[in-house]
């Protein structure tokens, strides 16, 4: 507990010391990260803690978005509330919306209740464009960013410090409601609903209360967005913007509080770091979420506690190896795939294929500095034997993990009572 | 008149494309209990197969070779991955769709471009069947709801006619019975989940060519067809076809109602208020022909939540 708390102060006085640390690019960056983080966050609670899947939470996100940039334009301008203050509107319309889809939604369960969900965030989107005095049509709507409390708004830095107030104190408020009754009451609908009926709450209520709650939060994220960019337009009700919390939610674990946050908060970064370097970014980022669903129901938050439990099983000097091969196999199976993929993008993109000349060989491709000839085998031998090599280390590392778990077998013979109890334990953990 | 008829024929033959994409996906789900995100993929898949084979070995034969490819991908995607995170629950395996479905779009984009391809019937098709009041009517409407309809009865007969029907149907029914009574139900299971895939890449090789071609008429088909299951009822081929069908009619008359709500509550002479209020009561019928599906779905799933046809819960 003691550890976690130094983490996460570690943690804020770090995003507190980042405008001294980078540059206005990267803190507009920054300002992003902090808005998706909190998003996945605000959709965790509904996602991984209360266990519906929603499809559709850029609904609530968008409603939020243009709550607040109306409340910016009103009064002449002069906005609604001071300007700090203005994401609540969004949280007051998130939470409006998210009650009345909420109480839709969650008369139904699982497959249902997703496809409702589905629903109702094209049945926004689809209204959306149409509805021109509300959302603006294609131009969307733009307002200004007011002074207010002696502070102008005008630089990056400013409304990164307000982004990151709001982020933290929302993550806070979430974190803590998780430890409240009905914090408790939520993890119960997903663990077993029918029992918590049984029990005599009111499980439709309280989904609804879970499901307004969540779209609430998201409705800041929205406003939050707003705020940074001065514009709102109707494309925040797509369901890209639905699909991209998803992934990031489960790429970063929806198992742990703070997984979908770090998810989103790496995503967002790589998104904006590759975007000059890749349009394959979505391509990649499907292909970690299907990894990560597939290999590692935990999310990349749940490695450390992972290798942790190892650990704690087999010794540091055990353990070790097998990290490093799996570090290996990852890192040599990514670097395979990432250039497979950008070396396909190139050849099979249109400029390449109208500078083919019949009858000639084709053309190199640039990559990584370097040219690399189609026609040659070499350019696709790179490649293969990347994924080769990783292939073989996750073997290596796979057969390395079930030797360690035979040997502890072998030892674990005879257990007592007590040993057998704690294996079971660290089996099912 | 001749308006509406023509618009009545468009909407059926729509619906009867959207029926043999959902008509795939309602029996994966009515047996697996998996909602296939990458269904519509799989449709779309099937468009750009047929484009590239099309060159090749001419468009019949394209229309008969994309829909196997189509097959192999959703056998394959069954055994590999739906199979694998079985064990952690329907909501796993909807996710892992969601992401194959992200892939396959992306992985279009990455060969063929983020822009429609120039996929077209050809000229021998591009025929008029007959007119309709001064304008046209082309025959390949008519082969698409043609095809369609066959492959409806096909599949019929097929569920309902045959030993292999029987045995699909009983492991739709009661999986673990079946498997116990000595059948297999793993590939049972693949079996139906190819068929399924191929339905849907015979329909986007057909409709590709006419409609168009491109990285996003999976998500722009996906979510309608996700409507006319959910609106059908999860696992019913009937409540699929006549899902479909209101689906297709629907939108496709109302682009031509040229009323908002305003001129209803002017019948209850309350129209002068209703168009200073603006906003949803002045919006014309025919811009919320997008819009319309969805609220029947959720007037449908708050009604009769099994859908019109059905039965599973």
């Amino acid at each position: 507990m003691k550890t976690a708390f130094l983490c996460v102060a570690a943690g804020v006085a770090a995003l507190l010391a980042l405008p001294f640390l980078l540059s206005q690019g990267l803190l507009n960056a920054a300002v992003q990260m902090l808005i998706a983080a909190l998003f996945a966050t605000a959709y965790n609670l509904l996602c991984g803690q209360g266990g519906m899947l929603s499809f559709g939470h850029a609904a609530y996100f968008g409603v939020g978005a243009f709550a607040t940039v109306h409340a910016m334009n009103a009064v002449g301008g002069a906005g609604l509330l001071p300007t700090p203050l203005l994401p609540v509107v969004g949280a007051v319309f998130g939470l409006l919306l998210g009650s009345i889809a909420g109480w839709f939604a969650t008369q139904r369960t699982g497959t249902y209740f997703a496809m409702i969900t589905l629903a109702i965030a094209e049945l926004v989107h689809s209204l959306a464009p149409h509805l021109k005095g509300l959302f603006g049509g294609e131009a969307g709507v733009s307002s200004m960013r007011m002074p207010a409390w002696g502070f102008d708004f005008g630089s990056t830095t400013q409304v990164y410090y307000l982004t990151l107030g709001w982020a933290l104190l929302c993550v806070a408020l979430l974190y803590l409601y998780t430890r409240t009754p009905m914090g408790r009451l939520t993890f119960g609908l997903r663990e077993n609903s029918h029992r918590l009926r049984f029990l005599g709450y009111d499980v439709h209520g309280l989904g609804t209360a879970v499901f307004a709650i969540s779209a609430m939060f998201s409705g800041v994220a929205g406003g939050l967005q707003v705020m940074s960019n001065e514009s709102a337009n109707y494309v925040v009700f797509d369901p890209s913007l639905s699909a991209a919390v998803i992934l990031n939610s489960y790429i970063g674990g929806v198992k742990m509080f703070l997984g979908p946050a770090f998810g989103a908060a790496i995503m967002t970064f790589f998104g904006y770091a590759v975007s000059d370097l890749t349009q394959s970014w979505l391509l990649y980022q499907g292909i970690l979420f299907v990894l990560v669903m597939m290999f590692m129901p935990t999310g990349l938050a749940g490695l450390p506690g992972m290798v942790r439990r190892l650990v704690q099983r087999f010794g540091f000097a055990q353990v070790m190896p097998l990290v490093a091969l799996s570090c290996g196999a990852a890192l040599s199976l990514g670097a395979g795939g990432v250039f497979l993929v950008e070396l396909l993008r190139r050849v099979f993109s249109q400029d390449y294929r109208a500078a083919i000349v019949a009858g000639n060989d084709w053309p190199a491709v640039t990559l990584l500095s370097r040219d690399w000839l189609p026609g040659s085998p070499i350019t696709w031998l790179v490649p293969v034997a990347l994924l080769a090599v990783g292939a073989a280390l996750a073997w290596l590392a796979r057969r390395r993990r079930a030797a360690l778990e035979a040997a502890e077998a072998v030892d674990a013979a005879a257990p007592t009572a007590l040993e057998a109890d704690a294996i079971v334990k660290e089996g099912l953990a | 008149m001749d308006q509406f008829l023509v618009s009545l024929m468009n909407g059926l033959v729509y619906g009867l494309l959207l029926f043999m994409v959902s008509a795939g996906l309602t029996l994966i789900f009515g047996m697996m209990g998996v909602l296939n995100f990458a269904h519509a993929s799989f449709y779309m898949l099937g468009a750009y197969f047929a484009y590239m084979l099309q060159d090749a070995i001419g468009f019949w034969g394209a229309l008969v070779v994309s829909p196997l490819l189509v097959a192999l991908v959703g056998v394959v995607v069954e055994r590999f991955f739906l199979r694998r995170v079985h064990r952690y629950g329907h909501a796993h395996e909807l996710l892992v769709t969601f992401g194959l479905s992200f892939i396959i779009a992306e992985s279009v984009k990455l060969f063929f471009g983020n822009y429609p391809v120039d996929y077209r019937i050809p000229a021998a098709l591009d025929i008029p069947a007959f007119s309709v009041g001064g304008a046209q009517y082309p025959a390949y409407r008519l082969l698409m709801g043609g095809i369609a309809v066959a492959m409806f009865v096909l599949i019929y007969l097929l569920l309902t006619r045959t030993r292999v029907g029987i045995v699909v149907r009983s492991a739709i029914y009661k999986p673990r019975m079946a498997e116990a009574l000595g059948h297999n139900v793993p590939l049972v299971f693949m079996g139906v989940f190819g068929v399924g895939a191929a339905l849907a890449g015979l329909a986007g090789a057909v409709a590709g060519a006419f409609y168009t071609t491109n990285p996003n008429m999976a998500l722009e088909l996906g979510v309608m067809v996700f409507v006319v299951v959910v609106v059908g009822g999860l696992g019913s081929l009937e409540g699929a076809m006549l899902a479909s069908l209101l689906i297709g009619v629907i939108t496709s008359l109302a682009v031509s109602v040229d009323r908002s709500l305003a001129d209803l509550f002017a019948l209850a002479g309350a129209g002068d208020w209703a168009r200073s209020v603006g906003g949803l009561m002045t919006l014309k019928i025919s811009s919320l022909s997008a819009t319309i599906p969805f609220a029947l779905m959720l007037l449908i799933l708050l009604v009769r939540p099994g859908g019109l046809m059905g039965e599973k819960d």
